[in-house]
């Protein structure tokens, strides 16, 4: 479990982060959200101790930082980097070390992730001789491989091809299914949405959004209509009651003003497009995302990358 | 806590171990040293194999007769064919001196003969000889051609002043002086100029190449963990501070092993070529000011390199550390000439230097026991502030990225921490 309260970070020019709490149980994922330059990062080096907040504090299964609990937390920084001229066993193993296991544990383990991803026959290879994708497999391993309690990933499936993803998300679950703390953070929603129970919306270093994914949708209500059709859509943000649209080619999430004629939106689609499917949903995250950053954001530039 | 300094110490040594850059440093530098040091030397005082061609151009018409007797008669090769032959190329006072020597010239690059002497008209009163060939380093050979035209000089000017022939042979008697170094207890050590300049000089090199090849692999590797952020990984892993004494540990070992093995490689050298370039006592001296010299820098490795944040600005700072740690090589020869002198002493106490400058005056002539202990004292001292300082830079520098932080600011870093 992982319990942040009123956390906050300046740095010369801006305030990184400015009070976010919130709250990752065990068996939990908790997706931490928000645009680039929202203070993600900076939250995050702070629950690892890798930046000291100014205020606030971070308690890991209701204990407070420490040597010991080091050994207990598992990390994937956001930027992929290993040491390049280095083996692929040596390097897991060293990071494994590190974080308190024994040698022989640390090689039996290596061995057993490195098949689970098939990057076996690469054991001996240097780091720099292998792909992307793969180097940010043996990261991933990294993170891991001590069975941490708490796991934190900075943006895990940036640069993933699809099957990778899957790999990854399967082990999220198996992660969650022991009763592991799964903190991750993202800009992409729809992945928020498929992945996290709990999530927690931050916009310029403050939460602006929090709770289980259920309970944020159900928050913003049955008012938004996803359309599926063929035809050129674009005329469909003008239309009456829809106070933003978000187009996607052949499909289209409209948020409808309250009390909106659902009937007369029909009427005006009908002969312009082509519709297949028509249904009132709850909005998507990336539409709550949108419309909860973008009315806070409105008239200003989002900050800088906190360093 | 100290499972984690070893892990890392182990880390940082392996990888670094197995680095090219150190094992060419490991191999390279002997085989450097003795190329520097030994193959000149040997080259130099070689005996010659082959009977070499010098050849004369005489106006006065006297001298070339007499030199061309006197060099057969006096130097002579290991199987006894002379070592060299007087070619007379142009004799008396007809000769045209230009078309001549042009013609020697191009005898000289055909390597018909090894070089030519251009004597004067009147070699008597005028003894500016000119020797000319395409190498001007073989310095015997210059040397005997030297002696020989003395003694033919001489034994015409004597007999011009009636002296006889037997008492101007028995005034030209030959010198051959050997050096002879003294310790300070007045025990005789046979060793001539270059071998004691030659034995400071390895010691100083060893030690550069010693603290500058592992300084480079360090600065090298935090710039690397920096850039890709890695130490992000490290430092949620283990606490900076055991971070940096892994990576001083690792360091150490992988001075160690340097030095074992070149330590290993002397002994050798010293058992079966019979080749000593100091005692036991002095090595093991020389060692512990090694080690003393290789942990300050460590933390100056440190402090200076983790900040930086480009390949490019590494180089910058670890030339100009270069440059603080060769400066005793140009202090070699007036420490040679006086090695009382007061500056010497006072480098000697600043700790950039005290290693280096050990090293120097160590074979040189060994310091006062006063002197050995206050620099060991000092430079232990001195590591323990180092390391201080080196720490508190480092826990900040290696999380900061963009733009290298200001050295007023790193200042500020070493004293607040």
């Amino acid at each position: 479990m992982l319990n942040v309260t009123d956390l906050r970070k300046e740095f010369a020019t801006l305030v990184a982060v400015d009070g976010v709490s919130f709250n990752a149980g065990n068996g939990e994922v908790f997706g931490l959200l928000g645009p680039n330059g929202a203070g993600k990062t900076t939250t995050i080096r702070m629950i690892l101790n890798i930046l000291v907040p100014d205020g606030g504090t971070v308690t890991y299964d209701g204990k407070p930082f420490s040597g010991e609990v080091r050994d207990h937390i598992g990390y994937l920084p956001e930027e992929r980097g290993l040491y390049r001229k280095s083996k692929l066993l040596d390097t897991i193993m060293y990071f494994a070390v590190l974080r308190g296991m024994k040698r022989g544990a640390a090689k039996g383990e290596a061995l057993r992730w490195l098949a689970r991803f098939s990057l076996e026959e690469f054991r001996d290879r240097k780091v720099e001789e292998l792909s992307k994708g793969n180097q940010q497999k043996v990261q991933f391993i990294c993170a891991i491989i001590h069975d941490p309690s708490i796991v934190i990933l900075d943006e895990p499936f940036s640069g993933l091809d699809p099957v990778n993803q899957i790999i990854f998300k399967d082990i999220f679950h198996e992660l969650r299914a022991a009763g592991k703390t799964v903190v991750f953070s993202t800009h992409q929603m729809d992945q928020a949405e498929r992945l996290s129970d709990t999530l927690c919306l931050i916009n310029r270093g403050r939460v602006v959004l929090g709770g289980t994914v259920r309970d944020v949708k159900r928050r913003y209500g049955t008012n938004s209509l996803h359309v599926e059709f063929s035809g050129d859509g674009a005329f469909m943000s003008g239309l009456p009651d829809v106070r933003r649209a978000l187009l996607y080619g052949n499909a289209a999430e409209l948020e409808l003003a309250p009390g909106a004629n659902v009937q007369a939106l029909i009427g005006e689609m009908n002969g312009k497009i082509d519709i297949t499917k028509f249904e009132l949903v709850e909005p998507s995250l990336q539409s709550i995302f949108i419309q909860t950053v973008g009315d806070s954001n409105a008239g200003a530039a989002p900050p800088p990358e906190a360093p | 806590m100290m499972t984690k300094v070893v892990s890392v110490a182990r880390w940082e040594y392996l990888e670094k171990v197995k680095s090219k850059a150190f094992l060419i440093g490991l191999f390279l530098t002997p085989v450097l040293m003795v190329g520097l040091g030994v193959v000149p030397t040997l080259l130099i005082t070689q005996a010659d194999t082959r009977t070499k061609i010098i050849g004369v151009i005489d106006p006065s018409g006297v001298i070339v007769g007499p030199l061309a007797d006197l060099v057969q008669a006096r130097y002579r090769l290991a199987d006894g064919r002379p070592n060299y032959v007087i070619r007379p190329l142009a004799v008396g006072a007809a000769v045209d001196l230009q078309s001549s020597a042009a013609e020697a010239d191009r005898q000289t690059g055909a390597g018909d003969i090894e070089g030519y002497c251009l004597l004067g008209p009147s070699p008597e009163a005028d003894s500016a000889v000119e020797y000319r060939s395409k190498s001007v380093g073989d310095i015997p050979l210059v040397e005997n051609l030297q002696q020989a035209l003395r003694i033919v000089l001489s034994e015409r000017k004597g007999l011009s002043m009636g002296l006889d022939t037997s008492v101007i042979r028995a005034l030209n008697v030959k010198v051959d002086m050997k050096q002879v170094k003294l310790s300070k207890t007045g025990e005789k050590e046979d060793s001539g100029f270059l071998q004691v300049f030659f034995t400071a000089y390895v010691f100083l090199f060893m030690l550069f190449l010693l603290i500058v090849t592992s300084g480079q692999l360090l600065v090298r590797s935090i710039l690397e963990e920096k850039s890709n952020r890695i130490v992000e990984v490290l430092v949620s892993s283990c606490s900076s501070t055991e971070l940096m004494a892994g990576k001083v540990l690792g360091l150490s070992a992988l001075g160690f092993t340097q030095i074992g093995f070149w330590a290993l490689m002397g002994a050798v050298a010293t058992l079966s070529f019979g080749v000593t370039l100091v005692t036991p006592g002095i090595a093991a001296l020389l060692i512990l000011y090694f080690v003393l010299g290789y942990l300050f820098y460590a933390a100056v490795f440190i402090g200076a390199g983790s900040p930086l944040t480009t390949e490019q600005e590494a180089q910058q700072v670890t030339s100009y550390l270069v440059m603080i740690l060769v400066l005793p090589i140009a202090l070699a020869f007036p420490a040679m000439q006086n090695p009382d002198a007061t500056w010497l002493r006072v480098l000697t106490f600043i700790p950039f230097l005290t290693p280096t400058m050990m090293a120097l005056r160590i074979p040189i002539q060994m310091p006062s026991p006063w002197e050995i202990l206050a620099t060991i004292l000092l430079m232990v001292v001195s590591i323990f502030f180092a390391m201080v300082a080196a720490g508190r830079i480092f826990r900040i520098a290696i999380l900061s990225t963009g733009k290298s932080p200001k050295l007023a600011e790193i200042f500020r870093w070493a004293k607040e921490g």
